[in-house]
């Protein structure tokens, strides 16, 4: 749907991780402090990528729980760096003009009441 | 007096204030002025890590140019501005870059070449100031006061990169505490995520991420704690009317209990600008 045949080059490049250097042993996921509510978690995210299912990665709900905390990349034995890898995996949908929040679904609570720098950045990681 | 450029950042000016007028009260206190820039935007409030991604790196990066007029160094209070000041300025002197350095110093119309050193507060008062010189400035000695130091994720990841301190055990707010006379209190998610900016799309999840962190804080002995970062104090402090746990813990900004250390007017503190109310804690160490 999304991916087309540059995906593998396009993903590795923009995130400048090496998906085969990843060997499952799921430090990032141990990590991960959004890891609970996540599917499909980043180590299996990753492996996904590995086998090519790259439209199923894309199209998952995990990839936008992700609060580019860093941990995950902080924390790999392989220095891949998850957090990049889903940062790249948003902008290729964002890029093709899907948006994933519109101001309208926000709680109006928050819009009131919350920091202006969570919208800057929720916006910035969630719209096209 | 020393003037340091000060990049102060949005939320610093609107739902933050006091975390801002804090720490220029205390720099005056301590000898230095926080010179905010002449013009400045938005940093953006989060780093973009994809490399081709310029279109991101030039609002910080004009910060980065402003800087020059005022010094070399560039002082940030908010984690969020720090972690991304710092990283786009990284971003333009990484050697695969240099195709972007041109492109963004083109469309800025400057010959930028990543000079400015990007500083947290915390970061003046340790190495410019020394928390041996802090501890003789002390007004109100915090002592009894038992604070949980809370670092977030942007002041310490990605280290390779911030260069602040230890990511996994963090103790330079510790040490300023403990220069205070407050008594640091030591947890193990000190760097753990508030969930930060997914409270706007999940804030469940987010809401969970915070939880954990005090449910740290509480049985570590805490009955404060101190941030750096306008929207972990949001998630930790505002959050907590949502917690399926009563906590009833304070959340300061660091620079409001330096602050009220070093005798600032409690005016400046605003303490009623806070969901957990600290001032009958604060009144109980006979602190105000």
């Amino acid at each position: 749907m999304i991916a087309n045949d540059n995906i593998k080059q396009d993903i590795e490049q923009l995130s400048g991780q090496k998906l085969s250097d990843c060997y499952q042993c799921g430090a990032c996921t141990a990590g991960c402090p959004t890891a609970f509510a996540m599917d499909p978690v980043p180590s299996q995210s990753i492996r996904l990528l590995q086998l090519g299912r790259y439209d199923e990665i894309l199209n998952a709900p995990g990839i936008w729980l992700c609060a580019a905390c860093n941990v995950c990349g902080e924390r790999c034995p392989r220095g891949v760096d998850y957090g990049k890898i889903a940062d790249t995996l948003r902008t290729i949908v964002l890029r093709n003009k899907i948006t994933h929040v519109t101001l309208e679904q926000v709680d109006n609570k928050f819009i009131l009441d919350a920091p202006q720098q969570a919208f800057i950045a929720a916006f910035r990681k969630f719209t096209t | 007096m020393k003037q340091l450029a000060y990049y102060p950042g949005c939320t610093l000016y609107t739902k933050s204030k006091n975390l801002d007028l804090c720490a220029r009260e205390s720099a005056q206190i301590l000898g230095f002025e926080l010179k905010e820039l002449e013009t400045w935007n938005c940093c953006g409030a989060i780093y973009s890590t994809v490399q081709d991604d310029i279109a991101n790196q030039v609002a910080p990066i004009r910060n980065l140019i402003e800087a020059q007029k005022i010094s070399n160094k560039l002082v940030t209070l908010c984690a969020a501005c720090y972690n991304v000041l710092k990283r786009s300025n990284n971003y333009l002197l990484h050697k695969d870059n240099e195709i972007y350095r041109k492109r963004i110093n083109n469309f800025l119309e400057t010959e930028y070449d990543g000079k400015t050193e990007v500083v947290h507060y915390l970061e003046t008062l340790k190495y410019d100031i020394g928390f041996e010189t802090l501890k003789l400035k002390v007004k109100k000695n915090l002592n009894g006061l038992k604070v949980g130091s809370y670092y977030g994720c942007l002041m310490l990841r990605p280290s390779e990169e911030l260069n602040f301190d230890d990511p996994d055990n963090p103790m330079m707010m510790d040490d300023m505490f403990s220069a205070l006379g407050a008594t640091a209190v030591d947890f193990p998610f000190k760097g753990e995520c508030c969930g930060g900016y997914v409270l706007v799309n999940k804030p469940e999840v987010a809401t969970k991420c915070s939880q954990t962190i005090l449910e740290s804080l509480v049985s570590a002995g805490a009955e404060c704690v101190a941030t750096t970062c306008p929207l972990c104090q949001y998630n930790i402090d505002n959050q907590q009317k949502l917690m399926s746990k009563q906590f009833n813990l304070p959340i300061f900004y660091f620079t409001q209990l330096l602050s009220l250390a070093l005798g600032v007017d409690e005016k400046i503190l605003n303490l009623n600008n806070h969901y957990i109310d600290p001032k009958p804690l604060l009144k109980q160490k006979g602190l105000i």
